[in-house]
């Protein structure tokens, strides 16, 4: 009477042990990939460390001020080059007349 | 061998054992006993043997080893960092932690010197071989080769495959922008403690940074502005052979430093290469009596106190004579000036006179208000505690009142302006950046219709007096020239000055103030062999304003081309165009 409940135990001991062991084996294979990953992931972040300084040693304004100098044709913005909308050119229309006042100075 | 044992041990006590039929034989009974036994204990401690073993098989393939473990093996792996970047305002890389290397040789374990040395210095270029043959000759069981390798180097020193050479992993400090920032971001030893600038002054918060993954120090500093200020101080101090330099950049109504310059610099990477000199600090450590750039306050102090009127005028027809002392003036008009008059030809007499009309008492409190009395808060270690006189008599009144006897940083200076032009509220230096919407004490020092006129008479010395060559084409441009003898061994040096200049722009609704400073600059040709600030400081403010107006978003005042020849700030004033921002 026993024996039979006997057997199916142990089966039943034996496939949980099986299957608790390959659910183990995988477990451990996603985790070496994991930490893989993440050691792959930390070297990308110091690496984008290092080029984000090598970026910011490339482009010292003293460099571009050379670099500028020898290859283009560009100069220093001076004041006369900008213009504020409401101090238009001569040669175009006012964009609103000011309220009270009799048109253009 | 175990089911064995067990089923021998279960067939005998087990399912119990037969009956031994008693026979005569005691004496095989007794060798059945004996064997007996020993099989039970071979059985026990098979089994206690094989139980372990399932104990422990369970325990290496079911619960197994902790995660962390895998992939420790694989060998440098990274490591978080020791401390956070620092970026100036935009976000540009200021300093930045590195992985490096350091190369250690043991030359016990090198056979064949020469080729590794050649080797060695087929990876590293710049090493210098003499050296390191004789560090290597030297009979040291270790010695440490080079600091900071790149990874790329460190790859190939270790595919030489030279065994007693070895690599150890290092975090190290980095400043991309070499000596710009040199002064304001500070440096750290080799250890990754700061030891100057705002290394050493926001080291905590580095850390803590680094530590919670809480992104970049973000400081007030613009790297733009940064550049075209030491350029532009650079310059002037070849040009003027100049011993020193300092120039500092704010916002008036927040009190962020955009530009903080020192001159000469110095590399971060290796502060200890430098001279002492360079390593000093002299736009917020180093104190100096300044001159005439003070007379403004005491202006301010007379106007806002209603102890004198712009109209008022002052006697300066002859020097004044103060115990041992003579107060006179550099370009005497031997006549009585009026409060504008004053600064615009810098008049010593003048401002002395009016320093007293205003009592010593006062004085000292007005100053004390703007800050000119106490080290200035700065997240930074080196600032310069003024030295002001302990006992405040009128000789000490009058010469303050035209910037001597009393010796500021210029951060103070700089601070003080941005008080008298920013409608009267003091402001606290900072070199972090503020976000908008922080909460900046505001505290008022002078009342908002005397900064406005400070604003003007400022605007004035820039447009007809010593200032002249701080304008700038197109924008609307105030400030204050200040030309000090140096006080050396207790005594004024006719021939070193200090020399410095104030500009604030745009002087009609103020963003920023920009200080230039000089150390004993010479005249040359160009200058017609003045050497003072008018010449010397002030030129060097107007090229700096002229570079970093546009991208500020400064609007130009009038159409520049046309109308050069009338001062602009008229132009702006009659308002005929019904788009102008204040009236003055």
């Amino acid at each position: 009477m026993m024996r039979p409940l006997v057997v199916i135990s142990i089966a039943a001991f034996v496939l949980a042990m099986l299957a608790l062991f390959l659910v183990k084996h995988e477990v451990r294979g996603l985790e070496r990939e994991l930490a893989l990953l993440e050691l792959d992931r930390q070297r990308h972040v110091e690496a984008i460390r290092v080029l984000r300084s090598e970026w910011s040693y490339l482009t010292r304004p003293s460099r571009l001020a050379t670099l500028a100098a020898r290859h283009l044709p560009l100069e220093p913005v001076q004041a006369a080059q900008i213009r504020w909308l409401p101090q238009r050119p001569a040669g175009l229309p006012a964009l609103m007349t000011p309220i009270g006042g009799e048109g253009g100075s | 061998m175990r089911d064995l044992a067990v089923r021998r041990w279960w067939c005998r006590y087990g399912a119990g054992a037969p009956n031994l039929r008693e026979s005569g034989e005691s004496a095989r009974a007794q060798r059945l006993e004996r064997a007996r036994g020993r099989l039970l204990t071979t059985g026990v401690v098979f089994l206690l043997f094989f139980g372990a073993l399932v104990v422990r098989t369970l325990d290496v393939a079911v619960i197994g080893v902790p995660a962390g473990a895998v992939g420790a093996g694989a060998g440098g792996a990274p490591q978080p960092v020791a401390r956070a970047d620092i970026v100036d305002r935009n976000g540009v890389l200021l300093a930045s932690n590195l992985p490096t290397h350091a190369l250690y040789v043991e030359p016990g374990k090198i056979f064949d010197r020469e080729a590794a040395i050649a080797a060695i210095g087929g990876v590293l270029p710049d090493l210098n071989l003499d050296r390191t043959a004789a560090l290597l000759d030297s009979g040291r069981t270790t010695a440490l080769l080079r600091h900071d390798l790149t990874p790329e180097q460190a790859h190939a020193i270790n595919r030489l495959g030279i065994p007693g050479l070895w690599l150890e992993r290092q975090d190290q400090r980095f400043y991309p922008q070499g000596r710009l920032f040199a002064h304001a971001v500070g440096f750290t030893d080799v250890d990754n403690r700061g030891l100057a600038g705002i290394e050493q002054a926001a080291g905590d918060e580095l850390r803590r940074r680094a530590e919670e993954r809480d992104g970049p120090l973000a400081l007030s500093l613009d790297i733009r502005i940064q550049h075209a200020l030491a350029e532009a101080l650079d310059d002037a101090m070849t040009t003027h052979r100049a011993v020193g330099a300092a120039g500092l950049v704010m916002d008036v109504t927040s009190g962020e430093l955009l530009a903080l310059v020192s001159l000469p610099s110095f590399d971060p990477k290796a502060p200890d290469r430098s001279a002492t000199n360079a390593r000093f600090n002299r736009a917020t450590l180093g104190t100096y009596e300044l001159g005439s750039t003070f007379k403004p306050f005491t202006i301010a102090m007379a106007l806002d106190l209603g102890v004198a009127a712009l109209e008022d005028s002052y006697d300066a027809t002859e020097p004044i004579r103060v115990s041992r002392h003579l107060i006179r003036d550099h370009h005497p008009e031997n006549r009585w000036l009026t409060v504008p008059e004053i600064l615009i030809h810098s008049s010593n007499i003048g401002a002395a006179r009016m320093a007293v009309h205003v009592g010593g008492e006062r004085q000292r409190s007005f100053l004390e208000a703007l800050g000119m009395l106490a080290r200035m808060p700065l997240e930074s270690s080196e600032r310069g505690r003024p030295i002001a006189p302990r006992r405040w008599s009128t000789h000490s009144t009058m010469t303050i009142g035209f910037g001597h006897g009393i010796a500021v940083t210029p951060l103070h200076l700089i601070a003080g302006y941005a008080a008298l032009v920013n409608g009267g509220i003091a402001v606290t230096p900072t070199l972090l950046r503020r976000e908008t919407g922080m909460h900046i004490e505001r505290r008022r020092v002078i009342g908002a219709e005397t900064s406005a006129v400070m604003r003007m008479l400022l605007y004035a010395v820039v447009a007809e007096g010593t200032g002249r060559k701080a304008a700038v084409p197109g924008y609307l441009v105030g400030g204050k020239t200040g030309t000090a003898e140096k006080a050396i061994g207790g005594r004024y040096k006719r021939d070193s000055m200090i020399t410095s200049f104030v500009g604030v722009f745009p002087i009609d609704e103020p963003r920023y103030a920009v200080l230039t400073l000089l150390d004993e600059p010479k005249g040359t040709k160009e200058t017609f062999g003045f050497a003072t600030a008018g010449w010397t400081a002030a030129p060097v403010a107007g090229a700096v304003i002229e570079r970093i107006a546009p991208f500020l978003g400064v609007p130009a005042a009038v159409d520049t081309g046309e109308s050069e020849e009338e001062p602009p700030f008229a132009e702006r004033r009659k308002g005929d165009d019904g788009e102008q921002h204040v009236a003055l």
